[in-house]
């Protein structure tokens, strides 16, 4: 009888690491066949003690399978690790060359990524933040957005159950006396709910009391920490004292902490959001809400409850023409969780960025890919010598993936190193105004992001090579005396010839998506604003009402203003508009026309319209289409004239001229009607992208609403012949010399206002363009890396084709075509996914469809030029083979 | 002096067994007691830490008998100094295994 169990052992040692196997094995033969001895001594063992034998031997599956464990554990891994460090730092170039290819992939991920968490994923950094709404309101179908009214923020705060608190906000700038100088500061309006809604406490001092919103209230401030510690020297007594803000002494409350502020950073103070019960309109929508739903609401939830309020506006206030008003544009309620609504648009953008950085890193991981494999052909010698000497298929695994994540890991912290300087790059191209800037930062969460996208290049290029050699081939391989066939070689081609096609593609995804943001870009530049930004200056003025009360006198400041500007050498012609262009929002109202009474059923007419002073239009060259501008003395001495866009009067007089017709604010009330005297070419005020505003140019001192307040903020436009800037310190100075304590804000020439409006598409086409860009380069390294090696496989085929007659041109010829058909099969690829991926980018483009024909061609027909001439470098070098020399080789 | 290893019931069972004599991997279980897939791993553990240092018999002794040779562990110096630590916090062992010196052939 054989010694039982002794195939168990034989398996088990198999699990045992090879150096300890021999050893092993013995041991537990040793044993078994003693005790097999003994129990044999008087004659045939009991069946029971035969068993116990055996499950006694069965338990060295155990002892096996922990040594393997420790072997793993204790020297296996590290040592390979060492071995390939040593083995790396004796093929340099290639090491080099795969770190800086992961680093550039690792690293703009991680830029990128440092982003998306800075501005999508991480919460608001407030208490709770899944909690925080945006209240907004939308009429027309959309098309009009109505953000909140007193009026309705006393409703919901009253009746909406679902809301914990709501809040009002509206950004001011103020000006503010703390030392010599005035200064314009940036603040908001908030109701006292605002930080409740968010839940934040002052540092110092407290926040606003609910009586402090009640109108009469005793003029009171909360400081930012930068604004406490910037004008009044992080001043600890500060509570109580006051400071000069609009020339009215206010007295400071409390100090906020340094990262607070909603929606970002800017504002540097907050005021009491006055609401009076008496005036609070339900129509006018003058600031925006935010919320905080009461714990197990929902958003659906929330809506639905406004929703029915609005449908009993009517019931509710009775005595109000507004609910009239408010059902007749369909006033819907817009409830958003917070984070979206901040972040808006951009998250696309973004998205699309880290999309575009992933392929960049596939690409990088397959051209690593690539030079491992070239790599592992050259080490077979050293596989070989590790299966003659026992190796596993662990250890074979190993001996690959050891090298993959050295070079990842080496990628992975020059990518995250390299990581900070890039964001500090971007933080350069991205435009003002995006959301949450101030939060991004890289942080542990990004290096773990980090760390977990090299490990997984490890694992794909690492696994790369294995795919190709199997162990179990490779040992057969070698058993049948090495030289690798023609078929072998060609299944290794294949793999190659694969990863470089599916480069190519992704180049062309990227490629494709970079240029149709620069066809964008372009599209936007060709655009005609409608006005001529060239050599105008701009800069905001706004006049207290504690500095000059009449409305009179303020109209007198704007004339003197302009007079004394006007005066300086080199001033063209000056300007002045309640907003210049692309300089923030204007008034949107209802209005009618004489000629086009509205029925009870009829929908409202709306138009935008701003305040001008006569010199506006000049100023920025806006066209006259018809009529006149208009001129000194309208609107004032009571010539009630203005002038509307084209496409207002294109719109309701499009067979007829309007000039003579009437239009006017609110003419049952006792508004009197307006004469058109001219019309203005159509004019991008809002937006680049967006059709052209139907606009109404209202002489300064009075608006549509015959409000008798005179306009008290104006963009000041100053049209020079020289440089633009330079008339900055001209405004300033003109102005001291008219009140010291008015100070001026934002001034930029129009062109940078222009460039603004701009940025986000020339951001994202930057960023794009930098990511195809080095797609592409990284994509070209692929085809010549491969088109070279195949050249050096065929050197031999290539002399015998030469020594039977073919002739240099026509070898070139042959090995450019084999990389063209690469770079032909990529591009039919790349399209497709093109096609299927680029409508991601739709909301992105401008003027250009996600699907143009010139782009996709334009890009395909250069791609397959430049990779045609990347295989042109191992072509000339084959057309250079001596067939004498390579007939001889190997 | 830190650790060499986690001083388990089982691991001082296995201690007392070889210094008692029982040397060989299954005279260990025998001795011992221990659930036979415990005691080989505990043996690797103590020889890794170089508390046990293990050796074949001589492979005249095991031919004579007419059987591969078995491998046997003893105590290294380390070991016998950490004994003292087994007698004292696994009293009761003693008792199971007797004191040192009284080794069973």
């Amino acid at each position: 009888m054989t010694l039982p169990g002794l195939r168990v052992i034989e398996v088990a040692a198999r699990i045992v690491p090879s150096r300890r196997r021999d050893e092993w094995r013995r041991e537990w033969e040793g044993e078994t066949a003693y005790a097999w001895q003994r129990m044999n001594r008087r004659g045939p063992p009991p069946v029971l003690s035969r068993a116990r034998l055996r499950l006694r031997v069965l338990t060295c599956i155990i002892d096996a399978l922990l040594e393997k464990k420790e072997e793993v554990r204790m020297s296996g891994f590290p040592n390979d690790l060492r071995y390939a460090v040593r083995g790396l730092m004796r093929s340099p170039g290639f090491a080099l060359v795969a770190i800086l290819t992961l680093a550039l992939g690792i690293g703009a991920n991680t830029a990128v990524f440092t982003l998306v968490d800075g501005v999508l994923i991480r919460p608001l950094p407030f208490e709770e933040p899944g909690q925080l709404l945006s209240i907004r309101h939308s009429g027309r179908e959309g098309r009009d957005a109505l953000p909140m009214s007193d009026g309705l923020y006393l409703l919901y705060q009253r009746e909406v159950s679902s809301l914990e608190s709501i809040a009002l906000y509206r950004s001011t700038e103020m000006n503010m006396v703390a030392g010599d100088a005035p200064e314009r500061v940036q603040g908001q309006v908030v109701t006292p709910s605002f930080f409740d809604v968010l839940r934040a406490q002052p540092v110092m001092g407290r926040s606003f009391l609910p009586e402090e919103s009640q109108p009469g209230a005793e003029e009171v401030t909360i400081l930012s920490d930068g604004l406490w510690k910037r004008a009044f020297g992080s001043d600890p007594a500060i509570l109580g004292k006051t400071v000069d803000l609009n020339g009215r002494l206010t007295r400071i409350v409390g100090v906020m902490p340094p990262a607070f502020g909603y929606p970002n950073r800017d504002p540097q103070f907050w005021v009491p959001y006055t609401v009076d019960p008496a005036q609070a309109y339900l129509a006018s929508f003058r600031a925006a809400g935010i919320a905080r739903m009461a714990p197990g609401a929902s958003v659906e939830g929330v809506l639905g409850e406004l929703q029915s309020l609005i449908r009993r506006l009517d019931e509710l206030f009775p005595e109000s023409g507004d609910p009239a008003f408010l059902a007749s544009v369909g006033l819907r309620a817009r409830v958003q969780p917070l984070n979206e609504v901040l972040v808006g648009d951009v998250s696309t953008i973004l998205w699309v960025l880290l999309g575009t950085v992933g392929f960049v890193l596939l690409i990088a991981c397959a051209n690593v890919a690539n030079l491992l494999l070239v790599r592992a052909e050259t080490r077979q010698r050293e596989l070989a010598l590790r299966l003659a000497m026992g190796a596993g298929r662990m250890e074979i695994i190993r001996f690959f993936m050891s090298e993959s994540v050295v070079l990842a890991a080496c990628g992975g912290a020059l990518g995250a190193m390299s990581s900070s300087w890039a964001i500090g790059v971007s933080r350069l191209f991205i435009p003002v105004g995006f959301p949450r800037m101030a939060e991004v930062g890289v942080d542990l969460r990004v290096l773990a992001f980090t760390g977990l996208i090299s490990l997984a290049c490890a694992v794909f290029f690492g696994l790369f090579p294995l795919v190709r050699y199997g162990t179990r081939e490779l040992a057969s391989t070698l058993k049948d005396g090495g030289g690798w066939g023609a078929t072998g070689s060609r299944a290794r081609h294949r793999l190659r010839n694969a990863l470089v096609v599916v480069q190519v593609a992704m180049a062309l995804v990227l490629l494709v998506g970079a240029g149709l943001m620069f066809r964008s870009f372009q599209a936007l530049r060709a655009l005609d604003p409608g006005y001529d930004v060239d050599g105008v200056v701009t800069a905001r003025v706004s006049v207290p009402s504690a500095e000059i009360q009449d409305p009179a006198e303020t109209a007198e400041f704007w004339r003197q203003l302009r007079l004394r500007l006007e005066g300086q050498t080199g001033v063209v012609s000056v300007g002045m508009a309640q907003r210049a262009p692309l300089n923030g929002a204007i008034a949107f109202t209802t209005v009618s026309l004489a000629d086009q009474p509205r029925g009870p059923d009829d929908q409202d007419i709306f138009a935008h319209w701003m305040s001008v002073n006569p010199g506006y239009l000049e100023t920025l060259r806006i066209g006259i289409r018809e009529g006149r501008a208009l001129a000194a003395g309208d609107g004032a001495a009571g010539t009630r004239a203005v002038v509307v866009s084209e496409s207002f009067a294109r719109h309701w007089w499009p067979d007829s001229s309007p000039i003579g017709r009437q239009v006017g604010g609110d003419p049952e009330n006792g508004e009197d009607w307006w004469e058109i005297v001219g019309v203005a070419a159509d004019v991008h005020h809002l937006s680049l992208e967006d059709a052209p505003e139907e606009m109404i140019y209202y002489p300064p001192t009075i608006g549509p609403t015959e409000s008798p307040g005179s306009v008290r903020t104006m963009d000041v436009l100053i049209r020079t012949a020289g440089s633009p800037i330079q008339f900055v310190p001209v405004l300033r100075r003109e102005l001291q010399a008219l009140n010291p304590r008015i100070p001026i804000s934002n001034p930029r020439t129009m062109q940078e206002v222009l460039d603004l409006a701009m940025a986000p598409t020339s951001f994202t086409m930057t960023m794009l363009g930098a990511a195809s860009g080095i797609a592409l380069l990284l994509g070209l390294v692929g085809i010549y890396g491969v088109i070279s090696y195949v050249v050096s496989q065929r050197t031999r085929e290539i002399g015998v084709r030469m020594a039977m007659g073919a002739t240099s041109p026509a070898v070139r010829r042959m090995v450019v075509q084999q990389g063209l058909a690469l770079v032909v099969a990529g591009v039919i690829l790349g399209l497709a996914g093109a096609g299927a991926l680029s409508s991601v980018m739709a909301s992105l483009l401008f003027g250009v469809s996600a699907m143009d024909p010139v782009t996709y061609g334009g890009v395909s027909l250069a791609l397959i030029a430049v990779s045609t001439m990347a295989s042109w470098i191992p072509a000339l070098r084959a057309a250079g083979v001596d067939p004498s020399r390579a007939l001889r080789e190997d | 002096m830190g650790k060499l290893f986690t001083l388990t019931y089982p691991t001082a069972a296995v201690l007392l067994a070889i210094r008692q004599g029982h040397r060989y991997g299954f005279d260990v279980m025998d001795a011992t007691g221990l659930p036979d897939g415990t005691v080989y791993p505990i043996l690797r553990r103590l020889e890794r830490r170089g508390v046990l240092e293990g050796a074949w018999e001589e492979a005249e002794k095991a031919r004579s008998e007419n059987r591969p040779p078995r491998r046997y562990y003893r105590l290294t110096p380390l070991g016998e100094a950490s004994m003292e630590e087994v007698l004292q916090r696994f009293p009761v062992l003693v008792k199971v295994f007797g004191e040192p010196g009284t080794e069973t052939a």
